[in-house]
């Protein structure tokens, strides 16, 4: 029995939405127009893309180049990790930080931060276990959040979606923040992806004292 | 350095024939194409929705174009060219895809060169084609595509079927193909 047409163009819909390859099958392309438009809607959803760390390596070594490694950590510090506004915040002591900017897409805006009752710093591990553009998942007592290193300081995200009550997860290929309830995502920097813009993650206070990473929990 | 060296037309066709093209005499090709290579990323994913076959596609538009870069023309052409190579990989990927001839498939929304790169344009474009829809073909699109919903979930929404509404979204993904817009 052949497949109904809206069932074969939901099959592509539906692999799409996962992040999965387009496989498609004989017959498929009576829907061609539908499906060469669901793909456009699939990678809108997700917003502009960059290519992963890995995948840039990949090319670079096939490509026969050597990684021009300091403007390539410019380019990651600039786009995904942001580096740059470490640099000029380094001090070494509190890092306290309010995150505005440093994503992807720093002009989205910083989501609130988040004053926990009765706070207290709580050690999450030593700055060099967190690898520079890497959002890393810590728990400080109740307070879930995605910590990434920016040169000498750190800064984090509350590790909840802002949209839906989901525990989001760090791609770091993609270099985003994913919200497995609904496929949305945000930058390490808790700005939301693609263009319907969700509020912006909650701003997890950090800082960094004699090499040690604290959070603020509660 | 004169224009010569700029593809004429940046067709697949020329693409896939092996035009040379020169690159800034001090730069070093890869790392100038790296960068660019970037843009080329950002369009194919942009037309074909997914990491795995973007990833596949822009290492296919590398290595074809690059070995036939060399040093010596502006940037602007190394640009044009890399697109005209990722137009011909993308026509031959929904060719091979969709069992089709690529004369088939001169279509837009396909293959069509963004004006200035990726940046925002592509998002900008679907919003677009969404708003030309009538009211329930947006909302389906939308909350399946945008906001990840499942079938089910937008049944509940729409106070609809799982059945119905998959109808809906493949009706309304037939319309926004339809959709032309004015440049």
């Amino acid at each position: 029995m052949s497949e109904r047409p809206e069932d074969r163009v939901d099959r592509i819909v539906s692999a799409l939405l996962r992040g999965r390859r387009l496989k498609l099958r004989g017959g498929d392309a009576e829907e061609k127009e539908a499906i060469v438009l669901a793909a456009r809607l699939a990678a809108a959803s997700r917003g502009p893309q960059r290519m992963s760390p890995a995948f840039r390596q990949q090319l670079v070594k096939q490509l026969g180049a050597a990684t021009p490694q300091e403007s390539w950590m410019t380019r990651r510090a600039a786009l995904v990790a942001g580096l740059g506004i470490a640099a000029g915040a380094v001090g070494g002591g509190l890092l306290g930080r309010s995150l505005d900017g440093g994503g992807s897409q720093p002009s989205a805006g910083a989501g609130k931060v988040l004053e926990p009752t009765n706070g207290r710093w709580i050690d999450v591990g030593a700055l060099a276990d967190f690898a520079p553009g890497q959002a890393r998942m810590v728990k400080a007592g109740a307070v879930g959040a995605f910590v990434t290193r920016t040169g000498d300081g750190v800064s984090a995200v509350s590790s909840i979606c802002s949209d839906l009550p989901c525990e989001l997860w760090w791609d770091g290929s993609q270099h985003a923040l994913v919200c497995p309830c609904h496929n949305r995502t945000f930058t390490a920097d808790g700005s939301s992806n693609g263009t319907y813009k969700l509020p912006s993650l909650g701003v997890v206070q950090t800082r960094v004292r004699d090499g040690r990473v604290e959070v603020l929990g509660a | 350095m004169t224009s010569e060296a700029r593809p004429p037309d940046p067709a697949p066709e020329d693409a896939e024939q092996g035009q040379v093209v020169e690159m800034p005499a001090a730069s070093r090709v890869a790392d100038v194409a790296i960068d660019e290579l970037e843009m080329i990323y950002a369009f194919i994913y942009s037309r074909v929705g997914n990491r795995a076959d973007a990833e596949d596609l822009t290492q296919q538009v590398a290595m074809k174009a690059i070995p036939r870069l060399r040093q010596g023309a502006p940037a602007s052409a190394v640009r044009g060219y890399l697109f005209a190579t990722a137009r011909s990989v993308l026509g031959g990927f929904w060719s091979t895809r969709l069992g089709l001839s690529e004369s088939e498939l001169h279509d837009d929304l396909a293959m069509a060169m963004p004006q200035g790169g990726y940046s925002e344009e592509s998002d900008e474009r679907v919003r677009r084609i969404l708003e030309q829809l009538s009211d329930n073909y947006r909302r389906v699109l939308e909350l399946r595509f945008l906001h990840g919903y499942s079938l089910k979930e937008v049944a509940a929404e729409m106070r609809s079927t799982v059945g119905a509404v998959k109808v809906m979204q493949l009706r309304a993904l037939r319309a926004a193909a339809k959709v032309r817009l004015d440049e």
